[in-house]
């Protein structure tokens, strides 16, 4: 383990110089600080942004597992109102967020709770199980020591047998120091490093060495929480897809894309139960006539996406594939400007206005303004945000026919032309489709 | 009336209603080409129908975007001067203020048009976006407390294009993620990927087929908030088809082959991606090969 002196470039903060905070804060000609103010403010709006890195492969097909510790230390009350329940509360917007985010993916839960794991959802794609799995945990009795080792195997064990084009990730949340586990815990990691199935860990309490060396060994990111918000940002980075493992095979997945059954003229399709909820005893299944059916045996589903239980199916329906689309077309981010260099509106008394939103542009607020490198037009600090983290899709590339048109042509005349008929799928902002064919 | 409903409505009078019309003005639609006498109707039942909305609350919103050929605009509101207002037969100043900047706007876009040698699509997914924009501006300066609810009535006699399906997409996921309702009034063609829009985001599609009677058409289903809309009669929603067509042939199919790394769909099984330039590792289909072979050589 001595190469982590080499490896982690990271600084730690006591070892940094003294930092005057202050003075960043500048009065402004007037002697007033709210233009500071709105300088730092929209420097950590678009912070979080500017980080994501570019990435052209992916592992979109994820299958993830959350290991959360539910040992004693989870009980101190330093995140509000305690660490646990402050990560279930956490973890509800993380699930959400997760499938919106990644349709076709799969995700399980393993509680560490006196020095056992128990999994507590096995791997499945809907959120539903997750979020009631959730509320049981909350009132759990926190005891004793967790062992990372114990819930790293129950992870490995499950994820070993998943299909090699899957990316295999867990993420363990961690509130104690100290873990208690049967063996060498080296020979675990070897393992997964072998399996390569990346580990993330995010500690509540304060940095660990063995959880540090975890993720270093198998590629995840390693952090430790400053406070809820922090925690939350931490959490929130796993939502998206990793880049994809070198180990990860690539293949073609068969999949079904169920419709509605082709209805005899007239007739309405006839009463049927869905396969989703013959067993389940709680919620049981209604009669209807609509639902999603398996293209190959016919049988219903109430719900996508889902495996079919008697073939073994995959069944998604396009939109779903189209909903990961963004992570792998993203915006490319545009330049940083002062206000002065929007050109004025003379047809309304020279005014400046954002492209996007129609917002009159004025200082101090708008004192920076971000303009696109192929549209060429200028976007606020809000629509930059609201482009970036949720529309995907520029503005003024998808409105002004020129640009997305000229750029097409010029693509096909520079041979680089992803074949004609593949168009109807592909971006349809030409800048987006030129990263696609790097 | 019992707590609850009361309390809805209450909360219903307090909240502010937007609506942003997407108007698509391509001067090769199907029914400018017909009479461009045509335009102007439709225009004017627009500019009533977007009236009737603001008539219906006095803290309704209203923004109309024109789609053409060329650009993207808003024709109301416009940022800066004001159109000059004189009340004319005793109409309400915010009528004939949306009526008069509408037309003077649309009328300026159409001058300074390029001649359209061909005809062209229009770029309503961008002009959605736009939309999207300035509906996500408008949320976020709401007072604590208000509510808003917005909307976006899309309305075209296009056909529509496949290359503007990803942008299409994203547009309707960001709407269903903010709670933005879109509806379509489709005057020509039935648009299978708005239709998509509108069952994602639980909008009400249209199609119109008589045009005169558009504005009875947009009054009766569009007017209605989409709060109360289950306790109307209206039209049934159409079964929306969402399998996925392939990119070799572009056919919709039952069963097909995804790439595990760029999820592009292929109805066949290829060794190679066609979009990301990825080699598969080869499962089913190489075994049998060999079995063949053998075959053959016993035969021989």
């Amino acid at each position: 383990m001595a190469d982590d002196e080499n490896e982690d470039q990271k600084e730690y903060r006591w070892e940094t110089g003294y930092e005057k905070t202050w003075e960043a804060i500048k009065e402004d000609d007037d002697g007033l600080l709210d233009s500071a103010i709105a300088e730092i403010i929209q420097k950590a709006k678009r912070k979080r942004q500017v980080q994501k890195a570019k990435q052209n492969r992916l592992g979109m097909m994820r299958h993830l597992f959350v290991v959360i510790d539910c040992s004693e230390s989870m009980s101190v009350p330093d995140l509000k109102p305690t660490r646990l329940l402050c990560t279930l509360k956490l973890l509800e917007i993380f699930i959400e967020e997760f499938f919106d985010q990644n349709p076709i993916s799969q995700l399980g839960i393993i509680a560490l709770k006196a020095k056992r794991a128990e999994k507590i959802t096995e791997l499945t794609g809907t959120a539903r199980v997750h979020l009631k799995a959730l509320e049981g945990l909350a009132n759990v009795t926190l005891t004793s020591e967790p062992s990372l080792q114990n819930g790293l195997d129950m992870a490995l064990k499950t994820l070993k047998v998943v299909p090699s084009h899957a990316s295999r990730e867990i993420v363990v949340i961690m509130g104690s120091l100290t873990t208690c586990d049967p063996v060498d815990i080296n020979l675990t990691i070897d393992e997964l490093v072998k399996e390569g199935i990346r580990c993330s860990v995010i500690s509540l309490s304060a940095e660990i060495h063995v959880c540090r060396y975890l993720t270093q060994k198998t590629l995840g990111t390693y952090g430790a929480v400053l406070d809820d918000a922090h925690f939350r940002d931490q959490l929130l980075s796993q939502v998206d897809p990793p880049p994809a493992a070198k180990t990860q095979h690539n293949s073609l997945i068969r999949m079904g894309f169920p419709h509605s059954k082709d209805e005899v003229e007239g007739k309405d399709a006839p009463l049927s139960m869905c396969m989703c909820h013959v067993d389940n005893l709680d919620e049981p299944s209604e009669l209807c006539t609509t639902g999603h059916h398996c293209p190959q045996c016919k049988s219903k589903y109430c719900e996508l996406p889902v495996e079919c239980q008697s073939c073994g199916l995959t069944l998604v329906s396009a939109p779903h594939l189209a909903r990961s689309y963004h992570h792998l077309f993203p915006v490319p981010n545009y330049e940083e400007l002062s206000m002065e260099s929007v050109p004025q509106l003379s047809e309304c008394d020279g005014i400046r206005k954002c492209y996007g939103c129609q917002k009159v542009l004025s200082a101090p607020h708008d004192k920076m303004v971000f303009k696109c490198s192929h549209c060429k037009q200028f976007y606020c600090i809000d629509c930059d945000i609201f482009i970036h983290e949720t529309l995907h899709a520029c503005v003024g590339c998808n409105t002004i026919p020129g640009v997305a048109g000229l750029i097409y042509q010029q693509q096909q005349q520079g041979g680089k032309t992803i074949a004609a008929e593949t168009h109807d799928m592909l971006p349809s902002t030409s800048k987006q489709q030129r990263q696609f064919s790097m | 009336m019992d707590a609850v409903e009361q309390a809805a409505t209450k909360e219903a009078e307090s909240s502010i209603d937007l609506l942003v019309i997407v108007l698509d003005t391509n001067p090769s639609q199907q029914f400018v080409r017909q009479s461009p006498q045509n335009l102007t109707q439709v225009l004017e039942s627009i500019i009533a129908f977007g009236n009737a909305h603001l008539m219906q609350k006095a803290q309704n919103q209203l923004a109309v975007i024109s789609c053409s050929h060329h650009s993207t605009d808003f024709l109301y509101p416009v940022p800066g001067r004001q159109v000059e207002l004189r009340q004319i037969d005793g109409q309400y100043e915010a009528f004939s203020l949306v009526e008069k900047t509408v037309k003077q706007q649309l009328g300026n876009i159409l001058m300074n048009a390029p001649r359209l040698s061909s005809p062209c699509e229009s770029l309503l997914a961008g002009s959605m976006t736009m939309a999207l924009c300035y509906i996500s501006r408008l949320q976020r300066n709401v007072a604590a407390g208000a509510k808003m609810h917005s909307r976006i009535l899309v309305v075209t006699g296009s056909n529509e294009c496949a290359s503007q399906y990803m942008t299409f997409m994203n547009v309707f996921f960001t709407a269903q993620k903010l709670g933005i309702v879109v509806d379509t009034c489709a005057l020509d063609k039935t648009l299978s990927l708005l239709q998509q829009g509108c069952d994602i985001t639980n909008g009400q599609f249209l199609k119109v087929t008589q045009l005169d009677g558009l504005l009875q058409y947009l009054l009766w289903v569009f007017l209605p908030a989409p709060q109360m809309r289950h306790k109307l009669v209206l039209p049934p929603p159409p079964k929306v088809d969402y399998r996925a067509s392939c990119f070799c042939h572009r056919e919709l199919i039952d069963i097909g082959y995804v790439c595990s790394v760029c999820l592009s769909v292929f109805c066949k099984y290829s060794p190679i991606c066609t979009t990301c330039h990825t080699i598969f590792k080869t499962p089913g289909p190489l075994p049998i090969k060999p079995k063949k072979k053998k075959k053959v050589e016993k035969q021989m």
